[in-house]
């Protein structure tokens, strides 16, 4: 029947489910294993590997700056050592894994080649990818190390050994995900990624190291990582704007003629960003929905899947969370009948006017991105940055004016407490703090026991190949198995490419706060000028490696449109810088923005650093993803007012902050 | 402590010159507060702090050039190479940002890209609204360098220029840098504008994009002959801060500049604060009180007396 799914032969099948991942990892390279390994028995089906801070930024443990992020929304790697310990028990060449890596994407495939070396297993067996995007770093997430063309050679390189020798080894993964978490709207985010994906494989093409055939399997590598909202119906389309315009690039502009290597490949994890913290049992929904976005239509399905956890806008899951959202997955591939069907969207007539006019403007932005000198270039000019800002903004207005529903948060907002948050652990994770103490056991043990003649060679060999332009991949994989750190890797690099400042991406835009509130603020600044002999200085910073730089940008950009003098200090600062800064500026109050859970931690040395610095009296302001339990802590440290994604109004924060600079209790 | 909480004069001074730099922050605070009130604190302070073991006055030393051309990661290098030759050397920086003329705010970023040890006690960093001044060079900067060249060995002003901004911060400084970059065509756009004039020497940044910085530094010198004749020979360092190459010319450069030059210059800014307080009138006004400004300076107490006076006449 012709509704029923057939294979060649005409007999009746059932799809295979996609991949079931679930982003994880924290602590220490022990606690994550044992984690892995109880979701790969619950029925999970993949791995994705989530690794913290200071793994990803490149540095090891035991820097200073690298300390309080130790295990905190990742696992930490810093040597062959600590992987030997994540994968035991789990065996590499059955396994499909997923690592969430980007800055040191390359040295992370060189310890995960490492691995199978001596563990006996051929590479070409290795199946997984590396997010290997480094694009979107610099838009949005943060985890840069090396400027622009650098870390673009160290993706470039990476498809160069993998296409033959590991081939079925996805190199990069294309992330509009963070572009959307970021703001875009899905024609930004569908031609922003594309755009990304023609600067990786025009890149390799330029390069010349690879035959042409090789690049056709490059193009067929390079693999998708994407966000879906909760629109799904428009998101759906979206998914198949984006497989519609993949096609048309691989083979207009690569010359691909192989059908298989033109799929559009990719693989999701549906919006945060969206996520509330008010009334958080209903994200469970909103998870529920946005998967049917991205599995619904068989020709735009993913090829695999890892969700978020209901409680995420409070705090990172714990392992309970994450089994209920695995069951999600479970529930919808085998239980229903989803996978039984052909697409089911065919020759929807609003379907497909509403994927072309997705695809349409997608593509003449991907032409206006390519006519403006690329990706290269659309991020030195801060415009796909720019873009983002502005949607960003104007959601956060449509939000606050009600014209964007958000049921709990402007919408029916009185509700029962949930029982949800009623256990003793309030319904949020607890990091371990002995996490750091293995680390650094673990970092020393290894130090202790490698051939440091062997290490001193790797890293010659290495930066030799970082100078001369020939690959890094071999030299790096020698350096793992030598034992050298995560650490020490990228500092060879850094010492030859040097470390990128990037542009703030905040001048020149201008928000939509409430005008009339603002107005009123404005008068209220220039009441404090005059009083004062100056505007209130305002000094906003990110304390630690999280590089995920929004909220501070859209908070700096908010208060200049006020009236506010801000000086804005940039990401990766020690709390002794922002409190340097404060004490030099003269400032009137601090706005911290922390997003990496060791918020309690940072504002603890920020404390302490103000005080050393002579600025214990200068007012303190902590944003982030805060959990309501940590609020208390914070107080008793000395803030004067904690902002949670629950203030999204921003003309209440505004107001908020001038009540602690004038004094007023907040 | 004073009645607003904030600590007396001589308190901070006293910290300020211990090298307390919450102290400095303050003090700089006090001087770029433009209310009348505010003169006769200056010059109490003025006073406290050249009545005090004489530190010398300090050079200011202007860097300026279009948006872009790598002037913030320059001055940071620049700042840490001049104390790394020298520990006789003490280097402040004033990084002037533009303000909202719609709304009077202001994003300052500088700090993103000059990193100092934050524990180094030799340097100091201070960002400023320009405010809605034309030229780059806030009034408050003037004010700002007053107290920083009595602390301080070296005090580099960094403005965004394209156009006017050099102008006034030729007037600020003992020396003025103009930065331009490989490929920016900035030059041709100031030769327009009357600018090549003004700077005492030129910089181009960005020398590891070779070869298109040396094409950028043959056309300069090229056109700098055209420019002024017979202005003598201004020099044009060339320098990457990605490599450290011709950083430590330009260093020194700086450090051996003129010092001391600041007050001479305080005629100026108090023609300027009249006229933006007073007007055209209030020049006419000044004209017939003393035959030269500086004689009116000099009659009332320097600047901050002259304004308190002037106010009063």
């Amino acid at each position: 029947m012709s509704h029923l799914l057939n294979d060649a032969k005409g007999n009746v099948v059932r799809d295979a489910p996609w991949i079931f991942r679930t982003y994880a990892g924290h602590s220490s390279p022990r606690a994550s294993n044992a984690l892995y390994r109880a979701n790969l028995e619950r029925g999970q089906t993949g791995l994705s590997i989530a690794f913290d801070l200071p793994t990803q930024c490149g540095y090891s443990s035991d820097a200073p700056i690298a300390l309080p992020e130790v295990g905190k929304v990742g696992v930490p790697i810093n040597s062959l050592d600590d992987l030997h310990v994540l994968f035991e028990g789990i065996p590499l060449e059955r396994m499909n894994t997923s690592m969430t890596i980007n800055g040191t994407a390359m040295w992370l495939l060189a310890l995960y080649v490492a691995l199978a070396r001596e563990r006996g297993v051929p590479e070409a067996q290795l199946r997984g990818t590396t997010q290997n995007d480094i694009v979107k770093e610099y838009l949005a997430r943060g985890t840069y190390i090396f400027p622009p063309e650098h870390s673009l050679r160290l993706v470039a390189e990476t498809y160069e050994y993998c296409v033959d020798r590991i081939p079925e080894w996805n190199p990069s993964n294309v992330c509009s995900y963070h572009l959307q978490e970021a703001g875009a709207q899905p024609v930004q985010e569908v031609a922003f990624a594309l755009a990304n994906a023609i600067g990786i494989l025009d890149l390799i093409q330029q390069r010349g190291r690879i035959d042409q055939a090789a690049v056709a399997r490059c193009v067929g590598r390079l693999s998708f990582f994407v966000n879906a909202g909760i629109r799904f119906v428009e998101e759906m389309c979206k998914m198949r704007a984006f497989a519609e315009l993949w096609d048309e690039i691989t083979r207009e502009r690569y010359a691909v003629t192989d059908p298989k290597l033109r799929l559009f490949r990719y693989g999701v994890q549906v919006n945060s960003l969206g996520l509330t913290e008010a009334q958080p049992e209903n994200n469970a929904w909103r998870i529920l929905l946005e998967t049917l976005g991205v599995t619904l239509s068989r020709k735009a399905r993913c090829r695999a899947l890892q969700l978020p956890t209901w409680n995420e806008a409070m705090s990172l899951p714990r392992p309970w969370d994450q089994q209920w959202s695995l069951r999600l997955q479970q529930i919808l591939a085998f239980e229903t009948d989803l996978l039984d069907y052909p697409d089911l969207f065919e020759g929807s007539p609003v379907v497909a006017s509403k994927t072309a006019e997705i695809a349409d403007g997608a593509r003449a932005e991907v032409a206006r991105i390519l006519a403006m000198g690329g990706v290269r270039a659309a991020i030195d000019s801060g415009y796909m940055k720019g873009a983002l800002v502005k949607s960003m903004a104007e959601r956060m207005t449509r939000i606050g004016s009600g014209a964007q529903v958000v049921v709990g948060v402007n919408k029916w907002t009185d509700a029962l407490p949930s029982p949800l948050v009623g256990g003793d652990d309030g319904g949020v994770f607890k990091a371990d703090d002995s996490a750091v103490a293995d680390a650094l056991r673990g970092l020393e043990e290894t130090r202790h026991r490698r051939d440091p003649d062997r290490v001193r060679n790797a890293l010659a060999a290495l930066t030799a190949a970082a100078r001369s332009g020939d690959g890094m991949m071999e030299p790096s994989i020698e350096c793992a198995l030598a034992r050298v750190t995560t650490g020490e890797w990228a500092d060879t690099l850094r010492s030859v490419f040097g470390e990128y400042r990037a542009q703030t991406g905040v001048a020149g835009q201008r928000l939509e706060l409430d005008e009339t509130r603002a107005a009123r603020l404005r008068v209220r600044i220039e009441a404090f000028a005059a009083a004062r002999g100056h505007r209130p200085r305002l000094v906003v910073g990110k304390p630690g490696l999280d590089g995920h730089s929004n909220g501070a940008e859209v908070i700096a950009v908010a208060a200049r449109h006020a009236g506010f003098d801000v000086v804005y200090s940039g990401i990766r600062l020690t709390p002794e810088e922002i409190a340097h800064s404060a004490v030099e500026e003269d400032a009137d109050l601090i706005g911290a923005s922390i997003l990496s859970g060791s918020h309690v931690e940072l504002t603890r040395q920020l404390v302490k650093a103000l005080a050393a610095a002579g600025g214990a009296d200068i007012p303190l302001v902590v944003g982030g993803i805060i959990p309501k339990g940590d609020i208390a802590a914070l107080e008793a440290l000395g803030v004067r007012k904690v902002f949670t994604p629950s203030d999204y109004e921003l003309g209440e924060v505004m107001e908020r902050m001038m009540d602690v600079i004038e004094g007023r209790p907040g | 402590m004073s009645q607003d909480g904030e600590p007396a004069i001589a308190t901070l001074i006293d910290a300020a010159r211990s090298g307390d730099k919450r102290a400095i922050a303050r003090l700089i605070t006090r001087f770029e507060d433009d209310r009348p009130e505010a003169a006769a604190v200056r010059r109490d302070a003025l006073a406290r702090l050249d009545a005090a073991a004489a530190l010398g006055i300090g050079r200011v030393v202007g860097i300026t050039g279009a948006p872009g051309v790598g002037k913030s990661t320059l001055v940071g290098a620049v700042a840490n190479r001049i104390i790394a030759a020298d520990p006789a050397q003490r280097v402040a920086v004033v990084a002037v940002d533009p303000s909202s003329p719609l709304t009077g705010g202001a994003l300052l970023g500088d700090r993103t890209r000059v990193r100092f040890p934050h524990d180094e006690p030799r340097l100091y960093f201070r960002s400023q609204a320009s405010a809605a001044e034309l030229g780059g060079v806030a009034r408050a900067t003037h004010q700002a360098c007053r107290v920083l060249v009595r602390l301080f060995t070296t005090v580099i002003v960094e403005t965004v220029g394209v156009g006017q901004g050099e102008v006034e911060v030729v007037r600020l400084a003992d020396r003025t840098f103009l930065v331009l970059q490989p490929h920016g065509g900035d030059h041709v756009q100031f030769m327009k504008a009357g600018i090549m004039e003004v700077p005492d020497a030129f910089v181009v940044s960005k020398g590891d994009l070779d070869p298109a910085a040396s094409a950028t530094y043959h056309t300069l010198s090229a056109s700098l002959r055209l420019a002024a004749p017979g202005a003598g020979d201004r020099p044009i360092f060339r320098t990457s801060a990605l490599t450290g190459a011709g950083i430590d010319e330009l260093a020194a450069a700086v450090a051996a500049a003129p010092a001391g030059g600041l007050d001479r210059r305080a005629p100026y800014f108090f023609e300027r604060w009249v006229a933006t307080e007073h007007g055209r009138a209030g020049l006419r006004r000044l004209a017939t009180l003393a035959p030269t400004t500086a004689t009116y300076l000099a009659t009332h107490g320097g600047l901050d007396g002259a304004q308190q006076a002037f106010a009063a006449s």
